[in-house]
């Protein structure tokens, strides 16, 4: 029995920038460009727009990214819905998910949900960006981290990867099954950064960063921003664009607590979000057309998988062909637009933009034929929190 | 060779906790209503939100919850220690704690594996709890 909010609010614009190694222009800058694009997508003019919800990156923990000043840069005066979103990875489908709520409840018309995110210099590493350098050293018990040789993300996930591979016998040679499939999907999306073919034998050439990950195993870092208008479905419907239907939302926590009691590191929020967003969907793993999930790294997208209930635990990489880089290998619907991996790394927006554009059906050249249900992934922290949708072209 | 990897940086808090690895004593918080060892500092249980807690010893034995080798360079000081071994060990008392292992080659450590603690003086003034294989 689906919930009676299934279908009644929608995506109806959508806007994304130039994308990766973009210099010259601030967290504001690419702000404002991805809101111009998604409102000219969505059909609609400056004055309708009345809500903001804004997720501002990296670049936000840096002191250089997008708040509530946004508001004021982009001239708007006529806002209902307003606010600073942030649980990382997480957030874009959050975002969607209350300007959803609002919509349906006539709190605003229409509320632009961004990311945007400048953390790349010219002349700087992508891992400058992430890795914490720079920064202020921690005090008390954190500060045992540096002080053993723990840094960035990377770490953090390559520890969480390590005990998911041991525990189900996952070799790296798995790993670089799914880092080839989605740079497969990338060289047919124009919005991707690395479009070059790869084969598993790039893949194991490819330095280690932290061991189980190699280079390619890990997301890219990326200038850029993205936005979603989200409305009702009514209201959506009156708009030259199609528009990409809410199904299903849900959001799942389970934090990340260090104690023998919690198991972490080889389960994400995805069981609860998941099972909280097919309800409301009133659909189940066995109807999902399209995946698009939140690949920080390749091993998030085996967990996702199967937290989501798509295989049984240590069997994702079944889904996936022994050489992803044979023409005739058959490439499972995930990532389709070759994910934070080979296009573009906008955290939660880089799944829910591949999303929309699978369900609305543009996607050009690498458009799956049926794209009835998508399920999208959002996740942050390290499998702290996650954020899902269920979008599909239709309203019911 | 003067150390010149990043030093612990102790505040008013944990500087109980410093002290006593300088001794080669590893403490944890314990909570008693909780009956709950904690892990790191933290002011108030997590488990039922108490804030009455002792300074216990732990045991120092546990065993590897997961582990991994760093082989990118984020602060020069670790350029001729590249790639280490880093890990994550649950002691027995129930906490899970970031570490270096030592005294094991990267291909005989496994999830699972028996450690204990070694403690490292890597200055006058701090002790690292780092684990070695039991």
């Amino acid at each position: 029995m689906s919930d009676p909010i299934r279908g009644q609010t929608a995506i109806c614009g959508l806007g994304i920038t130039e994308m990766g190694k973009v210099y010259g222009h601030d967290a504001s800058w690419f702000a404002g460009e991805a809101i111009k694009l998604a409102m000219e997508d969505a059909g609609l003019q400056k004055d309708d727009l009345d809500g903001l919800l804004v997720n501002p990156g990296i670049t936000g923990m840096m002191g250089t990214g997008i708040g509530i000043p946004l508001q004021n840069y982009l001239g708007l005066r006529n806002l209902r819905l307003l606010n600073h979103m942030n649980s990382y990875g997480a957030t874009a489908s959050a975002m969607v998910q209350y300007a959803a709520m609002a919509v349906h409840h006539g709190m605003a018309n229409y509320v632009a949900c961004v990311f945007s995110d400048a953390p790349l210099q010219q002349g700087g590493s992508a891992g400058a960006a992430y890795g914490g350098a720079g920064r202020r050293g921690p005090s008390g018990m954190a500060s045992l981290m540096p002080a053993f040789g723990f840094y960035g993300a990377n770490t953090s996930y390559a520890l969480a990867a390590r005990r998911y591979m041991e525990r189900y016998g996952i070799t790296n040679n798995d790993l670089g099954r799914v880092s080839v499939t989605q740079r497969r999907y990338a060289v047919d999306n124009p919005h991707a950064t690395m479009r070059q073919p790869l084969t598993l034998e790039d893949y194991h050439n490819s330095r280690w960063i932290v061991d189980p990950f190699h280079l390619l195993d890990c997301c890219l870092v990326s200038n850029g921003a993205v936005c979603t208008i989200v409305t009702t479905a009514d209201r959506a419907r009156d708009l030259p664009s199609s528009p990409a239907y809410i199904w299903g939302m849900g959001q799942g926590h389970p934090g990340n607590l260090p104690h023998a009691e919690v198991e972490t590191g080889t389960t994400s929020g995805a069981v609860i979000a998941g099972e909280t967003a097919f309800k409301m969907a009133g659909v189940g793993p066995d109807d999902v057309d399209i995946c698009e999930f939140y690949d920080c790294y390749t091993y998030t997208v085996l967990r996702t998988i199967e937290d989501y209930g798509l295989a049984k635990p240590g069997e994702a990489i079944g889904l996936y062909p022994e050489d992803p880089a044979d023409p005739e290998a058959e490439l499972p619907l995930i990532n389709t637009g070759g994910g934070q991996l080979s296009s573009y790394y906008m955290w939660g927006m880089t799944p829910v933009s591949e999303g929309v554009i699978q369900a609305r059906g543009s996607g050009g050249d690498r458009q799956i034929a049926k794209h009835d249900i998508v399920l999208c992934s959002g996740n942050g922290g390290t499998l702290d929190t996650h954020g899902t949708l269920i979008l599909s072209p239709n309203a019911n | 060779m003067a150390y010149d990897k990043p030093l612990p940086n102790p505040d008013e808090n944990t500087q109980p906790f410093f002290d006593g690895l300088k001794e080669h004593k590893l403490l944890l918080q314990y909570f008693p209503s909780a009956d709950h060892y904690q892990y790191p500092y933290s002011d108030r249980c997590y488990k039922d939100w108490s804030t009455d807690w002792e300074w216990r010893e732990s045991a120092g034995n546990g065993e590897v919850y997961t582990w991994v080798r760093m082989h990118q360079l984020y602060h020069p000081s670790w350029k001729a220690e590249i790639p280490y071994t880093l890990a994550v060990v649950q002691l027995d008392e129930g906490p899970r704690m970031h570490t270096n292992l030592v005294n094991v080659g990267p291909d005989d450590v496994h999830v699972g594996m028996r450690v204990k603690v070694a403690f490292d003086d890597i200055t006058d003034e701090f002790t690292l709890p780092k684990f070695e294989p039991i």
